[in-house]
């Protein structure tokens, strides 16, 4: 029984990053505007709220710091974002190769600057955010050791960002208007919405998300922060494509690739596994071979917003 | 007149919005510099334009060193490019070639010695045809968009070099391959005594050789023609009988294969690198997108491209001496390839500008011919046959220009005609 | 339409609004002046429900949550009051091409619009639709709307319209009171009177049928019409055939159907008798069919390639233009300058032209001299002189009329009827995807044919001999 709730708990460290930066893509994406950045952007958002932690550390501690850090890392991905933003929608550039830059540039700005001011390329910060149980909420049978135990309150945070996502894009005006603009921008231009401001929000949005992500990603994982995240963002963008876009199907996806990268590092922790003979790699390929699969039988009645990529032009019809 | 104006703005706009992307991206690095420590910032920007001039004839090796498997990766995205596809799976297909080649020199002997590096170089070019054919039947047969699809194939291709080498060629005190026989590394011919260092081998030949042969299929051959129709227009393709599932698929095989050469090439040129066991992508395959972008996709301008990428990035690795750190470079590469994602734009713009004086002058032109006929233009503006039927083409920007520009020109064609 | 919906900008004259002259810069302020458009391409969001489609834009919101119940109770209450049959949780996609058009009329009358604009509103309905649409336009007139109706259609016109205001060529005509006014003379204002061009044609004997047809069926993509009806014909040696309509019958997708562009529902292709139904475009293209496509951007040239890379599209691979794959420039660069010369292409660099710097008429020119210099045996050109001058144009039909005279057969597409009367040997009308009428030139007017393609006349459905 301990083996499931260690498994349940290590698949929150990889599952909630990949939830909440594939919902940031579901943003951007329902916009209307692709966002192969996410990887970039998290490594952004990781830089900067690591970096916060690193540098207040000795005088904050514990989960104000960490929140903080979490507001930090939102505004660097949301700025980040800017960049792919302006040139997707003002310049109609080729949304791609945008993305492709920003994926280049931000691993080398964060190793770049790191190295320039303190000399090394890693991060180190401590880690005093660690949950051993939540008061109350951790003695529920059951369901206590998986949520409310060995966690973060990074995870919380996650399930609240999924809420919210679900009901934003769902229930709100500004949802039904993005939803419109992803899926027939000239449809909302003619009642009246401004297509331009909607897929900034949406971008931006996406980059708040992804940069969020990136600092989730590393703080349980890791004690220091090396100026990557292992291609989070792009399979991000898997679990986003997985879960057609939709929030409830994006959960799912996020735990499934969740559950696949728990088995492929923490198998040792598993007695049954450990003692089959498969090495450790074929474990670390498992995620991405899943994907691949997952990948060649939806795509055929793909759901992909039906604007996406495509600039919106105000002057042709 | 017009002749001359034409022939230069074509190629030469597509040549200046490059420059100009480059200039931006090194401004953008010195104004780093200049933020990180104003005082050594221009000795190193200095440093970093002069690239491999910096040592003679030994900087120059080091340049081509570094160019090589980078010219091959960026022929590799080009060629993608050419019929559509955004080949960001050159990572994975580099490192199966590298690997492939390195088990091929050392597993290998019972290959005669004189051609064991060609063989293991050929067998380079297979794992990464392979490994690109993966996603170009997933595009294809299944409609898997080709990005996502080489990046999941970049970390299995990934993993599985790594596996390989623990089981094969280990070489576990230094965590890295074993090195290859003396057979396997390429040849030196000569080379290194002209440049005065043992860091050079044929593998430049050979690479120029692959620039030849992909400029030869891409200008000459009936399948080059193919494939430049599916990319730039798949409907008139298909209206042309070409069978694009096939076009598609033999591309990314030719693209992987090149890819995997020029991983192959890398670690057979006895400079003493190896495959080290990590858990990270080979960036040869990411600088071969940025070469890619900045040479047009013309095997050519990817040469150049390659050579110039490789000549910033010798004169990264010498600015350590001011104690900059290298991946200025890499900021730089990424922000001259920002700048060409709206080279296009600034192409159109020129472009427009150019075209205006002809404009106007139809627009004088048009009153008098049209009284004298009257014939039949009753019926409404075709509207789209299929819902969502765009008449635009390429970029998605250039009709609407066209189209205007198609009715002024016959206007001009009555003025001649008349 | 689009200037009083503020899509587009007007560079002179003016509107007024109850006496009022108004400034419209965009659909809001178009909004506020309660003007409503219905657009002949529907300008709804597939996957939304009918509920949200009429919403968006003016949804009522509680702190930016949107608050449905309320939206509901006025859409059924405005659908009831107005016999508009909807479904509110419907989507979009699943939806009748019908019930789409009501949902879009409901966007209008949400946003308590008084002047609706109804934008070739019958051309995607079936029969049984446009009869509801008819009911319902009356109504909304009867609840003191005012409904400006952009139609071709002379018996919806004669049906719906209390007024008719004829437009040509972008200018005025005149208005006529609809119900003192016969259709002829509608239809005469609309068509006008003609000079008609001298075409030197020659009767000659036509041979055995190159190009049969039978039954062919295409569907729509978006709808459950059929967009080509069971269409048999047969086009003959030395003979021109025109498929005459106005454009969106399905002529075009005939057209892609039988080239093998689109994929056919039913039917069969068969030239000189031989069944190329299922054969690759290719494939068809060696048996003696040329196409002179609609769309020359789309379809008829790669526009990044030169003049002569697209004078070989068709005939690239064949051995005079290459050897074991390299293509032999000498050969095409050859070729292309015969063309050139021949059919008077003009470009800026000739044969190394980009076509994209080559004007409309020259590129399809270049078009119709390399699908002409296939020595086809069926000719089929779709509307080959559109965007032309006099002089391409005149061209062209000598072009298509020498073809006939050797013996090829034309299935010529157009929506011109001066070259539909005289370059033509035999019309076929096509209307709502069937073919309504099959004419002889020498005997029909003008005005009549105009009613032909207007669906106000028909003839026997069985091909005359």
């Amino acid at each position: 029984m301990s083996t499931v709730y260690f498994i349940a708990q290590q698949t929150m460290y990889f599952a909630i990053p990949l939830l909440i930066v594939a919902l940031g893509g579901m943003f951007s994406e329902r916009s209307g505007i692709v966002n192969i950045a996410l990887e970039g952007i998290m490594v952004i958002g990781a830089f900067f709220g690591i970096g916060f932690i690193h540098i207040f550390q000795n005088s904050m501690s514990g989960q104000s710091l960490l929140l903080l850090a979490v507001l930090v890392s939102a505004l660097a991905g949301a700025i980040f974002s800017l960049f792919h933003a302006f040139a997707a929608i003002n310049l109609r550039a080729d949304q791609t190769i945008s993305g492709t830059a920003l994926n280049m540039l931000a691993p080398a700005f964060a190793v770049y600057t790191a190295r320039m001011i303190q000399g090394v390329q890693q991060i180190q910060f401590m880690d005093t955010f660690y949950i051993r149980s939540v008061p109350i909420l951790g003695d529920i049978p059951i369901l206590g050791p998986i949520l409310f135990k060995n966690a973060y309150i990074t995870t919380y945070i996650g399930l609240l960002i999924a809420i919210a996502s679900w009901f934003v894009i769902n229930h709100t005006r500004f949802g039904l208007r993005l939803r419109a603009c992803g899926e027939h921008p000239q449809a909302a231009d003619s009642v009246g919405i401004n297509v331009y401001r909607i897929r900034y929000a949406g971008v931006i949005i996406s980059g708040i998300l992804a940069g969020i992500g990136g600092l989730t990603f590393v703080v349980p994982t890791s004690t220091n922060f090396n100026a990557t995240v292992a291609g989070y963002g792009f399979l991000a963008i898997a679990v986003l494509i997985f879960g057609q876009w939709r929030t409830k199907k994006v959960f799912v996806a996020a735990f499934f690739f969740g559950i696949m990268k728990t088995f492929a590092s923490a198998y040792s922790g598993i007695p049954f596994l450990k003692g089959l003979p498969i090495s450790n790699e074929v474990y670390k390929m498992i995620p991405y071979i899943a994907t691949l699969i997952v990948l060649t039988f939806s795509s055929k009645n793909s759901q992909a917003p039906r604007a996406e990529g495509i600039p919106y032009d105000k002057g042709s019809r | 007149m017009r002749r001359t104006r034409l022939l230069q703005y074509e190629e030469f706009t597509s040549f200046l919005s490059s420059l100009m992307a480059i200039l931006a991206g090194l401004l953008v690095g010195l104004v780093i510099l200049l933020i990180s420590n104003a005082e050594d910032a221009f000795p190193a920007f200095l440093t970093i334009l002069k690239g491999g001039f910096t040592d003679g004839t030994k900087g120059l090796a080091q340049v081509i060193y570094f160019a090589i498997p980078i010219i091959m990766t960026g022929l590799s995205v080009g060629f993608a490019f050419k019929t559509g596809l955004f080949n960001i799976g050159a990572s994975g297909q580099f490192t199966m070639g590298a690997f492939v080649a390195i088990y091929i020199g050392i597993k290998w002997t019972f290959v005669p010695e004189g051609i064991h590096w060609l063989v293991a170089l050929l067998g380079a070019m297979a794992a990464g045809a392979v490994w690109g054919s993966g996603p170009g039947i997933l595009k294809a047969f299944f409609n898997v968009n080709e990005v996502i699809t080489s990046i999941m194939m970049n970390y299995i291709g990934m993993y599985l070099v790594n596996m390989s080498i623990v089981k094969t060629v280990y070489d576990s005190l230094k965590n890295q391959t074993k090195p290859v026989l003396k057979s396997a590394v390429l040849p030196k011919a000569g080379m290194d005594k002209l440049f005065n260092t043992s860091n050079v081998s044929i593998g430049i030949f050979i690479v120029i050789l692959a620039v030849i042969v992909i400029y030869i299929i891409l200008q000459k051959t009936t399948f080059g023609y193919e494939l430049k129709a599916c990319g730039s227009n798949k409907e008139a393709s298909r209206y042309a009988g070409i069978n694009e599932k096939k076009s598609l698929i033999l591309s990314m095989v030719i693209a992987g294969a090149l890819s995997g050469l020029g991983g192959g090439l890398l670690y057979l040129s006895g400079s003493g690198k190896y495959i080290h066991v990590l858990d990270v992508l080979a960036p040869e395959g990411f600088s071969g997108i940025s070469v890619a972008l900045l040479g047009m996709s013309h095997p050519i301008g990817v040469f150049l491209a390659g050579l110039f990428i490789a000549h910033l990035e010798v004169g990264g690795f010498n600015i350590q001496l001011y104690n900059f750190v290298p991946e200025i470079i890499d900021m730089i590469i990424a922000v001259i390839i920002y700048c060409g994602a709206f080279a296009l734009l600034f192409k159109q713009i020129i472009k427009r500008l150019l075209f205006k004086p002809v404009e106007e002058k139809a627009q004088d032109v048009k009153e008098p011919v049209k009284s004298s006929v009257i014939s039949d233009d009753d019926y409404p503006v075709k509207p789209d046959v299929e819902e969502g039927i765009q008449t635009e083409m390429g970029a998605g920007n250039e009709s609407p220009v066209v189209d205007t520009k198609t009715e002024e020109n016959d206007t001009v064609q009555r003025e001649e005609d008349i | 339409m689009s200037v009083l919906f503020g899509l587009y900008q007007a560079e002179k004259g003016s509107i007024k609004i109850n006496g009022n002259p108004v400034k419209i810069n965009n659909p809001n302020d178009a909004s506020t002046l309660k003007i409503g458009m219905v657009h002949q391409h529907f300008k709804l969001v597939h996957n939304f429900t009918v509920l949200e489609s009429i919403i968006l834009g003016r949804e009522t919101v509680n702190m930016g949550i949107l608050k449905k119940d309320d939206a509901r109770k006025k859409v059924i209450a405005l659908s009831e009051r107005y016999k508009l049959k909807i479904d509110p949780d419907a989507y979009i996609s699943d939806i009748t091409v019908g019930m789409q058009q009501r949902v879009e009329i409901l966007k209008m009358l949400y946003s308590d619009s008084e002047i609706l604009i109804f934008d070739e509103p019958t051309a995607v309905l079936t029969p049984q639709e446009i009869e509801e649409l008819m009911k319902i336009m009356k109504e909304l007139v009867s609840e003191g709307k005012s409904i400006v109706f952009i139609s071709h259609k002379l018996n919806e016109i004669k049906e719906a319209a209390d007024r008719c205001t004829v437009l040509r060529k972008g200018k005025y005509i005149g208005t006529v009171d609809v119900e003192t006014t016969t259709k002829e003379q509608m239809s005469e204002m609309m068509v006008g009177r003609k000079i008609n061009f001298n075409i030197e044609k020659e009767d000659i004997e036509t041979g055995n049928a190159i190009l049969e047809v039978k039954n062919l069926t295409v569907k729509a993509k978006n709808s459950k019409k059929n967009i080509v009806n069971d269409v048999s014909f047969s086009a003959k040696a030395g003979e021109i055939l025109c498929i005459a309509g106005i454009d969106g019958n399905g002529q075009s997708e005939l057209v892609y159907g039988i080239t093998g562009l689109i994929p056919i529902k039913e039917g069969q292709v068969l030239i000189k008798g031989k069944d190329i139904t299922k054969e690759p475009v290719r494939k068809k293209s060696l048996d003696g069919m040329s196409h002179i496509p609609e769309d020359r951007h789309r379809h008829g040239l790669v526009l990044d390639f030169d003049l002569k890379q697209n004078s070989v599209l068709q005939t690239y691979f064949q051995p005079r233009f290459q050897k074991n794959g390299f293509i032999k420039f000498n050969a095409v660069k050859e070729y292309a300058k015969k063309l050139i010369k021949q059919y008077d292409i003009r470009s800026p660099r000739d044969e190394d032209s980009i076509v994209r710097n080559m004007s409309g008429g020259n590129q399809q020119k270049l078009i119709i001299a390399r699908e002409l210099d296939k020595d086809p045996d069926i000719v089929i050109a779709v509307q080959p002189t559109r965007g032309l001058d006099i002089g391409a144009t005149e061209y062209i039909h000598k072009q298509l009329i020498a073809q006939r005279d050797q013996g090829k057969a034309v299935l010529l597409v157009s929506l011109e009827l001066d070259e539909v009367m005289d370059v033509s040997d035999r019309i076929l009308v096509i209307y709502e995807g069937e073919i309504v009428g099959d004419l002889d030139p020498k005997e029909i007017t003008v005005e009549e044919l105009g009613l032909y393609m207007a669906g106000s006349k028909r003839s026997d459905k069985n091909e005359k001999n």
